[in-house]
């Protein structure tokens, strides 16, 4: 039977890798070693898959086409393109898919009931390209990725991420095949981005996610409406969607702080998570 | 954030997916878009509190308009 091996939360930002230099030095040296311990546990744990929880920024599904949920079924994903690399700083690179698998998840899900969309060909953005620098450094594993809408209003509920998370986990856990699979959720914690409040971070916001985080407790979090978000998480804050949703596949499972660091250079309140049982 | 303008979150989507930045939009990169005119201005302004109340998606307005943000 496939195992749920690993499980961790990170946020995304571009300037996390983009602009190293802006940020005071031991805010990044904490996070980054935050990020160096992910990665650590992460291939300790030795796992043949890596699902990925995350959100696009209006690259891939624009107003013309907005899939509330989202299977990637790319052969391999840009994470990141040329395009994007230059803003990053990053090395342009594919991470391989596995469509298969993706598959396999997608006709699971339309057949309990969890209407996904699905796409061939997705450029990421920060969501893949910035955790995986860290954590994939090698790209040695190869992802499935689901997209939640967590950048263009209306978007799903809370509630409802938590039970798309919960058919996942479910779906992993039911796989007969003997597979190691590790779940990675990217996003948040509190940001403003593109609106007059541009730079502000809540670290109050921060801590109250991150409490519950710790109890493994998000039933609050999935409480929480569109406009409570947004009035102290930012629009950015909205992404803690994929969080709740990694608990969703996880229940019971409880997060422990590597770091937490509101970086207002990076215009982001950023942590990294590690998940247990 | 406003009700979301179809027409500035088109246009901003395809600079943004060509990951160009601006500082502002000429007529000529704007013809043929459906825009009213106090978007166009906008545009043409590179005003981007503006642009937020017009209804573009703020991670657009972020993308294109990098150059004007402080932070």
């Amino acid at each position: 039977m496939a195992e749920i091996v690993a499980a961790a939360l990170t946020s995304h930002a571009p300037l996390i890798t983009g602009k190293p230099d802006v940020s005071k030095p031991e805010q990044r040296d904490r996070l980054y070693a935050g990020f160096h311990e992910v990665r650590r546990r992460l291939a300790a744990a030795r796992p043949d898959l890596l699902v990925m929880l995350v959100n696009d920024h209006l690259q891939n599904f624009a107003y013309d086409n907005l899939p509330a949920f989202c299977v990637g079924l790319a052969a391999s994903y840009d994470a990141p393109s040329e395009g994007g690399a230059k803003l990053m700083r990053l090395a342009p690179r594919k991470i391989a898919g596995r469509p298969d698998w993706a598959m396999a998840l997608l006709e699971g899900g339309l057949a309990a009931g969890i209407d996904f969309a699905y796409s061939y060909e997705i450029e990421s953005w920060d969501e893949l390209s910035v955790p995986l620098h860290f954590l994939l450094p090698e790209g040695d594993v190869p992802i499935v990725t689901v997209y939640t809408n967590c950048a263009a209003p209306p978007l799903p509920t809370p509630r409802r991420c938590r039970e798309v998370g919960a058919f996942v986990g479910g779906f992993i856990r039911s796989r007969p095949a003997r597979e190691r699979v590790a779940l990675l959720a990217t996003g948040g914690l509190s940001h403003w981005v593109g609106t007059p409040e541009t730079g502000r971070i809540n670290p109050d916001f921060d801590q109250r996610v991150l409490d519950h985080v710790v109890r493994g407790d998000v039933e609050p979090l999935t409480r929480l409406t569109h406009d409570e978000i947004e009035r102290d998480g930012g629009n950015g804050g909205q992404e803690i969607r994929n969080w709740i949703a990694l608990f969703g596949a996880l229940p019971g499972w409880k997060g422990e702080v590597l770091a937490y660091e509101p970086v207002t250079e990076w215009i982001t309140g950023c942590a990294t998570v590690w998940v247990r049982p | 954030m406003s009700q979301a303008s179809y027409g500035l979150n088109k246009i901003l989507t395809a600079i943004a997916r060509r990951h160009l930045l601006k500082d502002a939009l000429t007529d000529a990169e704007m013809a043929g878009h459906a825009l009213s005119e106090a978007e166009r201005a906008a545009l043409r302004a590179g005003d981007i509190g503006r642009l937020y109340e017009l209804g573009a998606n703020p991670y657009l307005i972020r993308r294109v308009f990098r150059r004007r943000f402080t932070v």
